[in-house]
């Protein structure tokens, strides 16, 4: 926060070097106010903060006002003012990675870089940490990001060493940098061709560092193979996924493959042509996997197969709509795109169809919008249609903000080509020519993968004028976010198109009639898009014969949280969330209990498990309190304690909320100020009831869905599940998962064997050997190091007297233990 | 373009042109709506306060009436309980992030409610005349009360745990002095005669003071005493050495000169009857002291032992037109107290005799600023504007002018959250939680004071400056609840305001931005 009070200090002078940069960035990005945003962008890369006197002279040289300046530059997350240290360090604070104790994470890296309270950056200016919502990789939960580099399923003991990890790799990439595009030579692929997933959670599960070290043995060796990227394959747990194509052979996969790995599978399948007579590659069986078994740790590597009961279980239920084709072919290869009847639907409303046919056909197909309000798509169209104005504008909101969510990452970086196509259809349907993709500024691949997709395209004729030698003259831009979650709300995103503060603006009039800039604006989300060439090409009745009565078609989720198969999903409306936890995603790991799932995201609620025969559908889920969102879907067990879930969304609201609405900006603070009381012990039996006059309130006298819906995840929390807030009113935490309310406790079956000691972070246990171990509890900071180390499972959490996590053990007359299962209840 | 809407707003039909908003059409009948970020004229699609909320066509959620376009056959809801309940507590959470007392703590403490903080103003800047006459407002004996007061709002100052209270007794004490040293003292100006005569039994310092509003307002007024010399405990048993008898006489003068009548040697029960008197003046006040002196027989009123039973908010007895104070009605340990109600005692006796309502008592709103950090208090007590004494006090005095933080609000009388937090009876701690915003305070040369903590971000000085193109103007800094109104590039408030500053005062619905001096 800038210091509004400081004296009259004289700013430096910007030196010649600086304003040749800033000349050059504003030569890309253009001097008008709408620019505010890309400038001050391209500002924070290249200094990595936004130093004051630089800004004062974007604003000399450009006119954008100071106060513009300042007021975007202050509003968005990813500017900032203070310089930032050398490497950014990003934890994940999204809804999974919450869960899965994001903030022991953060901790254990500040506690690690000594960084001081009030400030986020180490004191030798190397690393600054920063909690980020949701970078979209929620089957890695908890996620850390440094610079390019993401780590997943971190914790309180690993996250140190990620530090470690990536100096090394600094060191290793500096000595041989890697491509990341494509090797597209053709020749090289009589021996066959070998798949790997580039999308930003395969690699932030290490697919990138894969697929150096395939390339580095293919060129070692000569190998006529090619390597090539292709979309997401959506089974997250399985990253990373190599896929073989051998000449007349099914493709072969193997799945959770590390860099180690890679030689062993490279040796099986490919002879180096040196070796004489041994040109072509050999096919695997069975048999010879079995006998290289110990190549691959089994359970933990192995090659997927559409047989496998796991694997026919994740997919079978599933209907590939928007993500059809998943994990075939380059994103970016427009010619795959083309024989997998891409275009097939512009193509056809061009050839045969007149605009209103489109717009027709859009309404017949039932189709509702995919980003979580479930306003009838074609309703929207035939306003914009109808709309009056010769600078209609298509715009695709990619601005997935909610945490827990990344459905739409994925199409854009996976499925580009789908997501213009569907923009084109709509397009020439309501008779616009300009396109804008907003995608969020944590998404920074899926910004250049759109981006090449897009001069592909032109150079194709697919945008342009003339596009397929038709009358339809269209081009699209992407604008890229910099970070408000309520800039997914379509008037603060327009507002942010044009330069300024995301702050949602008063409806009417709609964007429809009023939008960007004044002008009839349709807007629909990335998957609604990518659904459209589907009905085209398949027909609306096609697509109007799948799902509900009230909900047609098919949903792409986000599934994450306690699930043994995470992943993207593409399920028909109308599947039962039981299905989608225990079919789909083969349910809660370790024998914990399915307690609920968290169903759209700050807006949406928690469903029940004795709800979980609800269907996925709009007015179903609304009936229940939660809402469809935009597909994120976050399954908790017995340990997710429901009021830090409520907290944790509160808390994300009140830092997201744009601050204009006083009952948004001050009531999401008072309602987190409770909720916090309540996880910590201290909470008043009034507090109950003030918070269900605030989320009341809030929700009737707020503008925009951000506080309309802001008490949602309280609402559902407190219908379903007010025995937990009452339990914490008494001191109680069942779940076991708020520090204030538990205690760790050593019990009698502790051998002494000091590994707890060594384990414990803050010195809580004294190292003595042979004796019960002692945590003094005034020390502790429940970081749960100790009790997952500890050899004997000595020990338990407790909370208000009671065992919550782990097992109560006694020792019976002769010194033996018996175990018995800590009761929640 | 001159359609023509009709709509309804509570029991009114109203028409409107098109183009007209709710608001407008609720001011076209009369229909008052509470508005703090409207401001005529400017972009509609941003209302931010909802103090305006109403409901429209039956919908459950609200919407804001100054931005929301009136339609045709709309109905309006706007004076219901659960539209006035969203008002209000729209206001109180604003209230719950507002850092300001409308009546800084030591005038709440004072029994007289003396203007303090404005008082020390007046001092500071040499302005005596005008500080006395502003202390009189409140003390009708100033030279009595510097004195001898218990110096409850000294107990009360907010610099007190800083370093040491502002020792505001003294300064009161040393404007008195000056008066009454004066060539030309201060006489009241007396509203023109009403005819009505009341009659004041007892010249201590409640019947002196309750003779001097009444006087001011244009009533006669006959003070009755058992004792020669008017003033009665202050004379009688209060130590010459503690209050010098020339103070005494020098305040008592004053009230002699704007009309008062003193009947020497008249004891109620001896030499006066209850009822004669009731029969020959319009209105009674018994201010007789401690009752232990007196004859209860001879009172025709309803008393206990030891004190005149009175209704607690307007000093009435039970008999009609008969009125009690000070020690009479319950023992008096602070003279602040006694004068304090006087004035109270004289308000009720004008409002009887005028027919009206007798004073419900309440207490004026304010909000209160909450424990303060210690950077906070820092920067609360440096605030302090010292630089301004210019004073012909003694330097003592003067001294101590200098160190008043005025912590009052210099916009409580001009706030319109202040406003409609009294009409709509507004609870400012109810939703009072842990975040607020932090003190801050800066100054201006032209006399503008900046108080981030009372700003309500309505953003009406971020356009005004916009529209009159000053350079650096104000703009919204950060966002949610962090969202503050401030300078761009970390410039001064004098900076960025160069050419509106006026303007933007004149519009700040509340006291985030006002001016220095009270003029």
């Amino acid at each position: 926060m800038p210091l509004i009070f400081s004296s009259n200090v004289e700013q430096p002078m910007i030196d010649a070097a600086d304003a040749a940069f800033i000349d050059a960035l504003l030569e890309r990005t253009g001097t008008g106010p709408e620019s505010a945003i890309p400038i001050l962008l391209g500002v924070q890369e290249h200094f990595r903060h936004l130093p004051v006197h630089i800004l004062t002279h974007v604003s000399r040289v450009t006119g954008i006002s100071p106060a513009q300046i300042e007021g975007v530059a202050s509003f968005y997350h990813q500017f900032r003012r203070r310089p930032m240290g050398r490497h950014s360090v990003r934890v994940c604070h999204g809804t999974a990675c919450h869960m899965a104790g994001a903030p022991r994470v953060t901790e254990a890296l500040r506690r690690h870089l000594r960084i001081p309270d009030d400030n986020d950056t180490d004191p030798q200016g190397e690393h600054t940490v920063e909690d980020v919502f949701c970078v979209g990789c929620c089957s890695l939960a908890p996620v850390v990001q440094v610079d390019d580099i993401t780590y997943g399923h971190q914790s309180y003991q690993t996250a140190p060493a990620v530090l470690a990890d990536f100096r090394r790799l600094q060191t290793a990439r500096s000595a041989a940098p890697g491509r990341n595009g494509n090797s597209k030579d053709r020749d090289r692929a009589a021996a066959g061709r070998i798949t790997v997933c580039l999308d930003s959670c395969c690699v932030a599960r290490g697919t990138q560092e894969v697929r150096r070290e395939i390339e580095r043995i293919v060129n070692d060796d000569g190998l006529p193979v090619e390597i090539e990227r292709v979309s997401c394959p959506l089974m997250c747990e399985q990253m990373p996924l190599v896929e073989l194509h051998l000449p007349g052979s099914p493709p072969i996969q193997y799945a959770r493959v590390r860099p180690r790995d890679v030689p062993g599978i490279m040796r099986r399948h490919f002879r180096p042509p040196r070796t004489p007579g041994r040109l072509r590659a050999v096919l695997t069986s069975a048999l010879d996997r079995l006998a290289d078994g110990d190549v691959w740790e089994p359970m933990a590597h192995y090659p997927v197969d559409a047989r496998d009961p796991d694997v026919a279980a994740f997919y079978g239920p599933q209907l590939h709509v928007a993500t059809e084709h998943y994990g075939r072919s380059d994103p970016l290869d427009l010619d795959a795109y083309r024989t997998q009847n891409g275009w097939g639907g512009l193509q056809l409303c061009l050839e045969s169809m007149t605009p209103m046919d489109v717009v027709e056909a859009v309404c017949r197909s039932g189709l509702r919008g995919r980003g979580g309000g479930g306003f009838p798509t074609g309703r929207k169209w035939q306003v914009v249609s109808a709309a009056e104005g010769d600078g209609k504008v298509v715009i695709c909101n990619g601005d997935e903000g909610d945490p827990g969510a990344f459905m739409d990452r994925m199409l854009m970086e996976s499925f580009p080509f789908r997501v213009l196509e569907g923009m084109a259809i709509a397009a020439y349907a309501v008779g616009a020519s300009k396109g804008i993709i907003y995608v969020r500024a944590e998404y920074p691949y899926a910004v250049q993968r759109l981006r090449e997709a897009i001069a592909l395209c032109r150079a194709d004729g697919l945008l342009g004028r003339g596009i397929m030698r038709s009358g339809l003259a269209f081009d699209v831009e992407v604008f890229q976010g910099a970070g408000a979650f309520v800039c997914g709300e379509e008037t603060a995103l327009m507002e942010s198109i044009e330069g300024r503060r995301g702050i949602p603006r008063l409806k009417p009039p709609y964007p429809a009639q009023q939008g960007l800039h004044g002008q009839p604006t349709l807007i629909n989300n990335v998957e609604t898009f990518c659904v459209l060439p589907w009905i085209m090409r398949n027909g609306a009745d096609r697509f109007a014969a799948i799902g509900t009565e009230s909900s047609k078609g098919t949903k792409v989720f986000a599934l994450a949280g306690k699930v043994r198969r995470p992943g993207l999903i593409e399920v028909p409306m109308g599947t039962s969330i039981h299905q989608i936890v225990n079919d789909i995603g083969g349910a809660v790991p370790g024998g914990k209990a399915f307690k609920a799932v968290q169903i759209g995201g700050p807006s949406g609620g928690c469903v029940p498990a004795a709800l979980a025969h609800t269907p996925v559908d709009y007015d179903a889920l609304r009936e229940v309190g939660a809402i469809m969102g935009s597909g994120g879907l976050v399954v908790l067990d017995e340990d997710d304690c429901m009021v830090d879930v409520a907290r944790y969304f509160m808390r994300f609201l009140m830092n997201e909320s744009c601050g204009k609405c006083t009952f948004c900006r001050i009531g999401t603070v008072r309602m987190a100020e409770i909720l916090n009381r309540i996880c910590e012990g201290t909470g008043k039996s009034s507090d109950l009831d003030q918070l269900a006059q605030l989320s009341e309130m809030t929700a009737a006298g707020s503008l925009c869905g951000l506080g309309r819906t802001a008490a949602n995840p309280v609402n559902t929390t407190l219908r379903y599940f007010r025995d937990e807030y009452e339990a914490h009113l008494e001191g109680r935490c069942p779940a076991g998962s708020c520090t204030s309310l538990v205690r760790y406790v050593v019990q009698e079956n502790c051998t002494g064997c000091t590994i707890c000691a060594q384990r414990c972070p803050v010195a809580a246990i004294p190292p003595d050997p042979y004796r019960r171990h002692v945590i003094d509890d005034e020390l502790c900071t429940r970081c749960d190091a100790c009790r997952v180390g500890c050899p004997e499972k000595a020990i338990v959490v407790e909370s208000g007297n009671q065992v919550v996590v782990g097992e109560t053990i006694h020792m019976d007359a002769r010194g033996e233990t018996v175990g018995a299962k800590a009761q929640d209840e | 373009m001159s359609e023509s809407i009709t709509l309804q707003i509570d029991d009114h039909t109203v028409t409107v042109s098109a183009g007209a908003t709710v608001l407008d059409a609720a001011r076209q009948v009369g229909v008052e709506i509470p508005t703090l970020c409207f401001f005529a004229g400017r972009d509609k699609s941003r209302p931010s306060c909802m103090a305006c909320l109403v409901r429209v066509n039956g919908a459950t959620g609200f919407m804001p009436s100054c931005a929301t376009p009136a339609e045709e056959g709309m109905t309006v809801e706007s004076e219901c309980a659960d539209v006035r309940d969203a008002r209000r507590s729209a206001m109180e959470l604003l209230f719950s992030d507002h850092l300001g007392d409308c009546i800084p703590v030591c005038q709440r403490i004072c029994p007289a409610h003396l203007q303090i903080p404005a008082v020390i103003r007046l001092v500071a800047a040499g302005e005596l005349e005008k500080a006395i006459k502003l202390v009189k407002d409140s003390v009708a004996l100033p030279g009595v009360v510097g004195h001898i007061c218990r110096a409850a709002c000294e107990n009360g100052c907010r610099r007190g745990k800083f370093d040491g209270s502002v020792s505001i007794r003294m300064i009161e004490r040393e404007v008195a002095q000056v008066d009454i040293a004066a060539d030309r003292r201060y006489v009241p100006a007396c509203g023109s005669s009403t005819g009505k005569r009341v009659a004041i039994v007892g010249s201590g310092p409640a019947g002196l003071a309750t003779a001097f509003y009444l006087l001011r307002a244009g009533h006669a007024c006959v003070v009755y005493d058992e004792q020669s010399e008017p003033g009665g405990s202050l004379r009688y048993a209060v130590p010459a050495a503690d209050l010098p008898r020339s103070v005494l006489d020098g305040d008592i003068e004053i009230i002699t000169r704007m009309g008062m009548e003193y009947k020497a040697n008249a004891r109620l029960g001896r030499d006066l009857e209850l009822g004669d008197l009731i029969e020959t003046y319009d209105a009674v006040v018994l201010a007789i002291g401690n009752l232990a002196d007196t004859d209860t027989e001879s009172l025709e009123v309803k008393h206990s032992a030891r004190a005149i039973r009175v209704d607690a908010k307007s000093f009435a007895t039970q008999t009609a037109g008969v009125f009690a104070v000070g020690a009479a009605v319950h023992a008096q340990r602070d003279v602040a107290r006694s004068v304090g109600d006087g004035k109270s005692t004289a308000d009720a006796v004008e409002r009887y005799l005028q027919n009206a309502e007798p004073p419900s008592g309440g207490r004026p709103f304010t909000s209160t600023i909450p424990h303060l950090a210690e950077e906070e208090y820092r920067t609360f007590v440096t605030g302090a504007n010292s630089e301004f004494v210019d004073s012909d006090l003694v330097g003592e005095a003067a001294e101590a002018a200098g160190r008043c933080c005025h912590c009052d609000c210099r916009a409580a009388d001009n706030c319109k959250l202040r406003l409609y937090a009294e009409q709509y009876d507004v609870d400012p701690k109810r939703f009072q939680g842990e975040s607020r915003r932090s003190f801050q305070l800066a100054r201006h040369h032209a006399g503008v004071v900046f108080e981030p903590g009372k700003c309500i971000s309505c953003g009406i000085c971020v356009d005004i400056t916009e529209d009159g193109k000053e350079p650096l103007g104000l703009t919204f800094i950060g966002r949610g609840f962090d969202v503050e109104i401030g300078v761009p590039f970390d410039r001064t408030i004098a900076e960025g305001l160069q050419k509106v500053a006026d303007a933007v005062v004149g519009h700040c619905p509340t006291g985030a931005l006002s001016f220095d001096d009270d003029s």
